[in-house]
């Protein structure tokens, strides 16, 4: 019996590394090298499957849930949830501003909340977005980011989608900082934390649906679309939407044949 | 005395010569973008064409605003190198297509709506970043789209090297998914093969 015992790691890691990992380029192709460094992707394999899983999952329940909710609950409706849902929200965003040093956007959140809650009937309606105090994210994965982190390696996860370690780490970091989650732990009503999370997870999915029927249609590699499209969106929620920052205008400006070569002119010199 | 003469002619050219542009490059690239939201919605509002013809008006605004083979290329990346001048040739002509297919729907759901122009900032002597916000008229979320338009100019002309959309940019998006497919298919052939797919799936016109 203690024969077997490797054998059986053996073929765990055997496994692992037919599904789960990627093989690396040799170091001979640096180029290729390169790019495997820089997608950052070692576990490809692997997360694609828990993305054939994740999307059979939408296809199957949350998708048909969401399009129900946006076609049954009227907007009004539908923008209070969405308002309770944000105000809901509000004292992780306000802890994150502060510990990300802008106390602008901590106070404009605090405000927020204050407004909202009391006279926006219990977060229901967003006056305080009326009167230009306008909303904001934040998370942990973002505050980790300020103060320095690297995302590590793109980490699909079942059900939760898109992440990577630092993002993992800020989603469970904002969970345990939620007074909201303290107080239902407290006093024993735990299936309101369930019920939230399940609510959110519908409005959301709902908001997302005009993105992803776009990306179904006409993404040509979804898996590598959507890996990109985390990346782009994370960097620009940590740059509060400054995307002119080096991460994102780095890249595309770059376009080589755009200043003086004889074959832009020639495309360019249609009238 | 003769030198001197010709000093005082320069002078005087120099001072008398009109400046040799006389828009900046960040005002003639938001009037660019100006006219281009305009082109489109005539382009694409217009409820006596048909949906063909609406698509080739499309195509026609495309190729002349955008710097589509400049982007195809970028896209590319490293592969453009490694292929061959005929796989250059059609990946060009495929990418084209791919990107009308792919915008025309896009640009038909927005055409119409408020495109507020916020500001425009250089990005060098000859490229710029037109910042704007699409404003829906109603939905869940109030909030406006910012859309951001990487501007490039060549002499008297200008072209879109890229759009990017509440911080995802058109063009890395692109050239990650072709980098993807070149990686598991293992060639620009197998892109080509994918492209072709696609663009026969979306149907052009």
């Amino acid at each position: 019996m203690m024969r077997r015992r490797p054998c059986i790691v053996m073929l765990f890691l055997c496994s692992f590394s037919i599904f789960g990992c990627a093989t690396p380029p040799p170091k001979a192709d640096l180029e290729a090298y390169n790019e495997y460094l820089a997608e950052n992707d070692p576990l490809e394999p692997l997360n694609r499957s828990v993305f054939a899983f994740n999307r059979a999952l939408d296809k199957g329940v949350l998708q048909p849930a969401a399009r129900t909710y946006r076609a049954a609950m009227p907007l009004w409706v539908r923008q209070r949830i969405g308002a309770a849902i944000d105000n809901l929200r509000s004292p992780v965003i306000f802890v994150n501003d502060v510990m990300q040093g802008e106390i602008d956007r901590a106070l404009t959140t605090l405000v927020r909340f204050t407004v909202n809650s009391t006279f926006g009937l219990a977060g229901l309606n967003d006056l305080a977005g009326d009167i230009g105090l306008e909303k904001h994210g934040e998370d942990f994965g973002q505050t980790l980011a300020i103060w320095g982190a690297v995302p590590g390696p793109y980490v699909m996860l079942p059900v939760l989608g898109p992440s990577n370690p630092r993002d993992a780490v800020g989603r469970v970091v904002d969970f345990l900082i939620d007074p909201f989650n303290a107080w239902t732990a407290n006093s024993g009503r735990e299936s309101l934390t369930y019920a939230r999370a399940g609510v959110a997870a519908l409005h959301a999915r709902a908001g997302l649906l005009d993105l992803t029927d776009d990306l179904e249609k006409n993404a040509i590699d979804l898996y590598a679309a959507s890996r990109s499209l985390y990346r782009q969106t994370r960097a620009n929620a940590i740059s509060n939407g400054n995307v002119t920052g080096p991460d994102v205008s780095s890249a595309p400006v770059d376009f080589p044949d755009l200043s003086g070569h004889a074959e832009i002119k020639e495309l360019s010199g249609k009238p | 005395m003769k030198r001197s003469f010709i000093i005082l002619i320069a002078v005087l050219l120099v001072a008398v010569a009109p400046p040799v542009r006389s828009e900046t490059l960040e005002d003639g690239a938001s009037a660019f973008i100006r006219a281009l939201e305009k082109e489109a919605v005539e382009s694409l509002t217009d409820p006596a064409k048909e949906r063909p013809a609406r698509v080739e008006a499309f195509r026609k605004l495309f190729e002349e605003k955008f710097a589509v083979n400049a982007i195809g290329k970028w896209t590319l990346g490293r592969n453009w190198r490694r292929a061959t001048e005929a796989e250059q040739k059609e990946f060009l002509d495929l990418f084209e297509d791919l990107m009308v297919a792919m915008y025309v729907d896009r640009f038909q759901n927005y055409a119409g709506e408020k495109l507020d122009i916020l500001k425009t900032t250089p990005v060098d002597e000859n490229r710029a970043t037109v910042h704007t916000e699409i404003v829906r008229p109603e939905g869940v979320d109030a909030k406006p789209i910012s859309v951001l338009w990487r501007v490039g100019r060549q002499g008297d002309i200008y072209k879109v090297l890229d759009v990017v959309v509440e911080g995802a940019s058109m063009s890395i998006t692109l050239q990650k998914e072709f980098a993807s497919i070149i990686k598991n298919t293992g060639s620009v052939a197998g892109l080509l093969e994918e492209l072709r797919k696609k663009t026969t799936q979306l149907k052009p016109s």
